[in-house]
């Protein structure tokens, strides 16, 4: 293997590390922020101008605490699991394109960490690995919320990998490839996907509904709803172990803002710098439509949510897939 | 308000009922409700709410050390001494009225008489930590030495901090110079005091 | 006296004639305003304010006796207007500024003014410039002063030192207008009130007087305050403690008012002491000398050990008087499980003297009490010096004078100016000491019934008795008659012209004339004046029914008590006197009736607040701690025969003398567990401490503990012997042992207003005439030993007898005495 490509991935997943990591905490903060603004506060104001360092505060909090391991917890799986969460999240960021390729100092960078031909569904993969996190560490915790809440997240995650999965497939019969940047240069030509088709907006509304399961945002915050399972799996968790839950679920927000960008809405389009910054728009819209909605709604009762997926969503997907591929039989 | 008004305790009850609909009892109906709502847009107003409010950006928050909300006038915090203004004397006689009424039994006082054959308040303390702050103490006191102020941050690292005298004693300097406000607080005179003021037996 | 049946609002209420509406009416609960009326003394009139309407007519209830049939109405239309305004005076330029007063909360100007419902003025003058006065012990306010007199009246009529009285104000005059507007009754109290202020009968700045207070308390409104106490607290505040006075023996009820000492310390403290002051009058001791207790008392294990330990050695325990009735029992009970000698030299002759006078009377105690001697029309007082042995016989002796146009006789050798300012209805026999038997004989000679008493004494007292023949020189008025001239101005001419006229004088003639008179001896045995004691008996001895008979301390110690003793019992039992005797000390009486007291002693004694060779004491200067009377539950015997309950004031930590009974084979948790066994044979009852009250009734009932059984016993013979007329102490330094007024014992020392000097009190005659000064150092020396005095100048005595304190227990006066209470000394100056 050419050194080169080994040093330039080692960059990307570095800088794709660090960035991620630190967007983890300024979602933090523009969270309460917006939350804040949304609900006529000011939200954090002390720490730096207009509460900026709070983000230095809480990790210097996280890294300096205690970390505590309950007695009565299976250590090892305990201590795992928030790698595994951070890990699968991270991992997912290496087959999306971030930016369109751009050239620095005459070297020709491609923002993305492996183009494999299978991208999206090594994403889809990845992720659903990551419900390994809240699952173990739920069921180590030796805490009955903690086991309720990783009962909670395998039965969200395994049903809506199946509309997610359903909703993936409108465009890939359509496209014909696994690589994100194929649905990049698709709908660089077409239009996109979620308006360009009108099977492709369905599946734009389901994946995007999934993923707020995927995630486990509001209104599907039922992993770690905190009046029925005060933090769920994170319960027992304290200091930097606690954080790295908390990366993943950000981070884990951010890709999957990346990932509807680019399979649904045309990601970085032509590759010019106008459609690096629109990919980036949309992806910051999606990321502040999780808070938004985190401000408006209520959230759904568990049943709700299996009776949502199991009989409204997965229905719907598969009617949508058959249409599409009677669509294109013709 | 006039005072029949005022005085009606046979208030009206201006509750209105929330029209709750049936709760869906079969499978076609709860879709229907999801269908319902989902198109109904409920979940787009709250949205929109939010994002008014956000746009709008009207914030509520006191930002509490920094800022401080206006109090009311009746509200009874720490209490404050006052001296008279033409001298600067403590007003406090000790009558010891205070004393009898406190229904927590929080104030206490030694008197004497003085050099000048007057009775002289030489100790006077409340117990902040018993005091319910009812206001009585305030109310009765005949010389309107004795009020509550706006200090409502009472916190310190002893008890018997906010027990003596000399701390809610206005200083003299302040009295001197004219600065101790008449606090319009609880306990002091009413706007209308004049009007309230009838001739005594004692009026010569 | 006889009952009658009146009606009060309608009540149909049975009393005795002749007594004041206000009094019946008080005694059945209805209530009549008045300010100025004191229950016992004599009406004042001064605040009008008791108006009621009596048959149609308006009377004062305070001065108007009943009648049979009267029909009394207690208000009416005009005398609700007449009240109204009376409190509107009493309110015009009195401060309002209540707060800083001392009376605010118990102040009876505040109380009628609500009560009447003062709220607007019709009344006003300008005030005039009154000054505060501080008048010694006590702080006089005129501005306050509503010049009711009650201090005034209770002085002369309860206590007798008339120091008080009413002085002008010097104010303007009334407005014209209010005379013709107002109600009568209101306008002439106030036309009265605005002439006068409080001021004192000598004249002087500073108060000269027994000091008992009793003017203070009586005070309605803050005007007279006590100056220890003024302005230290409120009367709210204060809880109040009854208690009975343990100083001497008239077992005063008194109220303990306790409150914390101040605002750094939690430790209570007692600020005064009050009284039923309609019902009990304290003495200066009782109202001031509160504050005796032994303070700061831990329990020490040590010295309890070491004082049981002392028990198991001892043979013998000294105590005082100054114990209560289960103290004393406790020590009995202590005798008879351990054989101790029991030695209170005091109580004892005090119980030999009742046994004495038991062998004769055929009761264990005297029969009368002072509520009989106030309610007496002739007293007379014998071997006590009634101001400092017990100030309430004196009280007594001068309530009964003043009240019931009475008279007495003060037997003593003591010159007593106090007692002479009674007035003319108190005759003063100074005899010389051990003459007592001659004025108990005097006694049976003008009252007794001859025909009753034994033989042997009728003869014995007519052999005093012989005829003379005297010229007398009296004074005859006579009328003359003489023409003078006289300047007039005829009506008529306007001139002025001189007219003879008549006028007519009553000119004082001596005539000269021979009259036989009775001469009794006995009088020239006690060196009373024969013309004046006649003079005296003829004006004051009409109309007297009710006679009493005060017997002292010097009778009991007397070298011929035996026979003082029976003749008591002899006049009590042949004349009207009702008889009372003062125990020596508080609770000599209880002391005497429970404890079989012994006369020798052993070798190794307890001393209980008295020397011994190991010491408790509740002064706190003993081995171990004992708590003071004002710290213990207990009962106290009084001179009235009654067992008074007291209560603990203040707290005491210590040991107590129960612990040690406790420890030596007695069994009681509390002291008070003995209160129903004190010996029933003795005329105490088996009754519970618990169920003892302390309180007067209405009517003045004393609703206290519960009245001695005065038990009978087996009488002998009634023979007594003949004076021993060479039993005189004469010579120019006569020495008596007597406490100041407001002295009693080593208790009395201790608190911070009694603050007597000890030594030796000479009258102001009697340090010129021996050339010393006050404050000299006096050597005095006597049969019995001798002794360096200070010398304090009295002029509360008079004469040449010359007064030993024996509170102070850090000078040894009783070594200068024999058991007598008189002796002569020499003294001399030192330094």
């Amino acid at each position: 293997m050419d050194t080169a490509f080994i040093i330039e991935t080692l960059v990307k997943i570095v800088v794709v590390l660090l960035v991620f990591s630190a967007l983890a905490g300024f979602g933090t903060y523009f969270e309460r922020k917006v939350l804040a603004f949304m609900q006529r506060r000011l939200g954090p104001m002390h720490v730096g101008p207009y509460g900026l360092l709070q983000i230095a505060a809480d990790g210097i909090k996280l890294f300096t605490k205690e970390d505590i391991v309950p007695s009565g917890v299976v250590g090892p799986i305990f201590k795992i699991a928030p790698v595994i969460t951070a890990a699968t999240a991270f991992m997912a960021a290496a087959a999306i394109p971030f930016l369109p390729e751009f050239t620095i100092f005459g070297y020709t960078v491609h923002p993305i960490i492996a183009d494999v031909n299978i991208g999206i569904l090594y994403i889809l993969g990845v992720m659903a690995i990551g419900l390994y996190g809240p699952l173990l560490g739920g069921m180590a915790s030796n805490n009955k919320w903690s086991l309720i809440s990783a009962a909670r997240g395998a039965a969200i995650f395994i049903s809506y990998e199946v509309v997610t999965g359903l909703a993936l497939l409108v465009p890939l019969m359509i496209i014909g490839s696994l690589s994100l940047l194929d649905f990049n240069e698709y709908q660089a030509a077409n239009g996109w996907m979620a308006f360009a088709h009108p099977m492709g907006f369905i599946s734009f509304i389901l994946f995007w509904i999934a993923a707020f399961a995927e995630t486990g945002r509001t209104p599907f915050h039922l992993v770690a709803n905190d009046h029925e399972v005060i933090d769920g799996f994170g319960t027992e968790y304290s200091g930097m172990r606690w954080g790295l839950f908390f990366i993943g679920e950000y981070a884990n927000m951010f890709f999957i803002s990346f990932v509807m960008a680019i399979v649904f809405l045309g990601g970085f389009g032509d590759g010019t710098v106008m459609g690096a910054l629109g990919l980036l728009l949309k992806v910051a819209f999606f990321f502040f439509f999780f808070l938004w909605t985190r401000a408006a709604w209520p959230d759904v009762r568990p049943d709700q949510l299996m009776w949502l997926c199991w009989k409204v969503l997965m229905p719907l997907a598969v009617i949508n897939v058959v249409v599409t591929g009677i669509v294109m039989m013709f | 308000m006039s005072l029949e008004q005022f005085t009606d305790r046979n208030v009206q009850q201006h509750y209105f009922k929330v029209d709750i609909e049936e709760y869906p009892q079969t499978g076609w109906d709860r879709f229907k409700q999801v269908v319902k709502r989902g198109l109904n847009g409920e979940l787009f107003v709250g949205l929109w709410v939010v994002m008014r409010e956000m746009i709008k950006f009207d914030i509520h928050t006191v930002q509490y050390p920094k800022e401080k909300l206006p109090i009311g006038p009746r509200y009874r915090a720490v209490h404050e001494m006052q001296r008279l203004f033409e001298s600067g004397t403590e007003r406090c006689i000790g009558c010891g009225l205070c004393e009898k009424i406190c229904i927590s039994d929080c104030i206490r006082m030694d008197t004497r008489i003085d050099e000048n054959s007057r009775k002289e308040v030489t100790e006077y303390t409340i117990n902040l930590g018993r005091c319910i702050f009812c206001g009585y103490c305030a109310e009765v006191c005949p010389e309107l030495a004795i009020v509550h102020g706006p200090r409502y941050e009472n916190t310190s690292e002893q008890r018997e901090h906010f027990i003596l005298f000399e701390d809610m004693l206005t200083p003299i300097d302040m009295a001197i110079k004219g600065e101790q406000k008449e606090y319009p607080g609880f306990g002091a005179v009413t706007p209308n005091e004049d009007a309230r003021v009838k001739k005594t037996p004692l009026a010569y | 006296m006889s009952k009658v049946n009146i009606t009060i609002d309608g009540k149909p209420i049975v009393c005795e004639e002749g007594e004041f509406i206000l009094n019946v009416a008080r005694a059945n609960g209805i209530f009549i305003p008045a300010i100025c009326y004191l229950t016992r003394c004599s009406p004042t009139l001064a605040c009008r304010i008791c108006l009621v309407e009596a048959d149609g007519k308006q009377v004062y209830a305070c001065n108007t006796k009943t009648k049979e049939g009267m029909n009394i109405t207690t208000t009416t239309q005009n005398i609700q207007t007449e009240r109204r305004a009376i409190m509107e005076v009493y309110d015009v330029n009195h401060p309002l500024q209540c707060g800083v007063c001392d009376q605010s909360g118990e102040c009876e100007l505040q109380n009628y003014t609500l009560e009447l419902g003062v709220d607007s003025q019709s009344y006003s003058i300008a005030d005039v410039e009154r000054p505060i006065k501080d008048w010694g012990h006590l702080h006089y306010d005129p501005g306050l002063c509503i010049v009711c007199e009650r201090c005034v009246t209770v002085c002369k009529d309860m206590i007798g030192d008339n120091s008080l009285k009413t002085v002008p104000r010097g104010s303007d005059a009334i407005a014209a207008k209010f005379k013709e507007t107002m109600p009568k009754d209101a306008y002439a109290m106030w036309n009265k009130l605005n002439k006068s202020v409080i001021g004192l009968t000598s004249g002087e700045e500073m108060l000269d007087c027994t000091s008992c207070g009793e003017c203070a308390a009586v005070c309605p409104v803050g005007a007279l305050v006590d100056t220890d106490f003024i302005y230290t607290t409120n009367a709210w505040e204060q809880q109040k403690i009854p208690a009975t006075c343990s100083h001497c023996s008239a077992g005063c009820q008194l109220n303990y008012e306790v409150k914390h000492t101040s605002v750094a310390s939690n430790e209570e403290k007692i600020y005064r002491t009050s009284n039923e002051w309609n019902y009990v009058s304290l003495c200066g001791a009782g109202r001031y000398g509160y504050d005796f207790e032994n303070r700061d008392v831990e329990k020490d294990e040590t010295a309890f050990n070491a004082a049981v330990a002392a028990f198991e050695k001892a043979d013998t325990i000294r105590f005082t008087s100054t114990i209560s009735n289960e103290e004393a029992l406790m020590l009995q009970k202590l005798k008879e499980l351990k054989g101790y000698r029991l030695i209170n030299e005091e109580a004892r002759t005090f119980k030999t003297f009742l046994d004495n006078y038991a062998a004769v009377s055929g009761q264990q105690l005297y029969g009368g009490d002072l509520k009989k001697a106030h309610d007496a029309n002739f007293v007379v007082s014998v071997g006590t010096a009634l101001k400092s042995d017990n100030p309430n016989a004196r009280y007594a002796f001068n309530n009964a004078i003043k009240m019931n146009k009475g008279a007495g006789i003060y037997f003593h050798p003591l010159k007593d100016p106090v007692i002479e300012g009674i007035g003319k209805g108190v005759f003063t026999a100074y005899h010389k000491p051990l003459r007592e038997e001659a004025a108990l004989y005097l006694l049976l000679d003008l009252f007794g019934d001859k025909e009753k008493l034994p033989s042997d004494v009728t003869a014995y007292l007519a052999s005093f008795h012989t005829l003379k023949t005297i010229t007398v020189e009296e004074t005859v008025k006579e009328k003359v008659v003489e023409k003078v001239m006289v300047k007039k101005v005829n009506e008529e001419t306007g001139e002025e012209e001189e007219v003879e006229e008549e006028k007519t004088t009553m000119v004082p003639k001596k005539v000269s004339k021979e009259v036989e008179v009775d001469e009794n001896r006995l009088l020239e045995l006690l060196d009373i004046d024969a013309q004046a004691w006649d003079d005296f008996l003829d004006k004051n001895l009409k109309k007297k029914d009710a006679f009493a008979l005060i017997a002292g301390p010097d009778l009991y110690t007397h070298p011929n008590a035996k026979n003082l003793a029976r003749l008591c019992a002899l006049v009590e039992k042949y004349t009207d006197f009702e008889l009372t005797m003062i125990p020596p000390l508080s609770n000599t009486l209880g002391v005497a009736l429970i404890c079989d007291l012994d006369s020798e002693a052993g070798d190794y004694s307890i001393g209980y607040n008295t020397k011994g060779d190991f010491v408790l004491s509740a002064l706190g200067d003993g081995d171990l701690d004992m708590p003071a009377m004002n710290q213990q539950e207990g009962t106290l015997t009084s001179i009235e025969k009654r067992v008074n309950p007291t209560n603990a004031a203040l707290p005491y930590g210590g040991y107590e003398l129960g612990d040690i009974a406790n420890a030596l084979g007695l069994n009681a948790k509390y002291a008070i567990d003995y209160t129903a066994q004190l010996p029933v044979e003795a005329g105490f009852e088996a009754r519970d401490f618990d169920s003892l009250p302390n309180r007067f009734e209405n009517d003045g009932t004393e609703v206290r503990g519960y009245a001695l059984n005065n038990v009978a016993v087996a009488t002998g013979d009634e023979a007594v012997e003949k004076i021993d007329e060479a039993l005189a102490l004469e010579g120019e330094n006569v020495i008596y042992a007597a406490n100041p007024v407001r002295q009693f014992t080593a208790f009395t020392m201790k608190p911070h207003q009694l603050n007597e000097e000890s030594g030796i009190y000479l009258s102001p005659a009697q340090l010129t005439a021996m050339g010393v000064a006050a404050g000299d150092t006096v050597r005095v020396k006597t049969a019995a030993g001798e002794q360096s005095l200070k010398v304090v100048e009295d002029n509360k005595i008079d004469g040449s007898v010359m007064c030993v304190t024996t509170f102070d227990p850090n000078i040894k006066t009783e070594e200068l005495f024999g058991a007598y209470r008189f002796a002569t000394a020499s003294i001399h100056k030192e330094g």
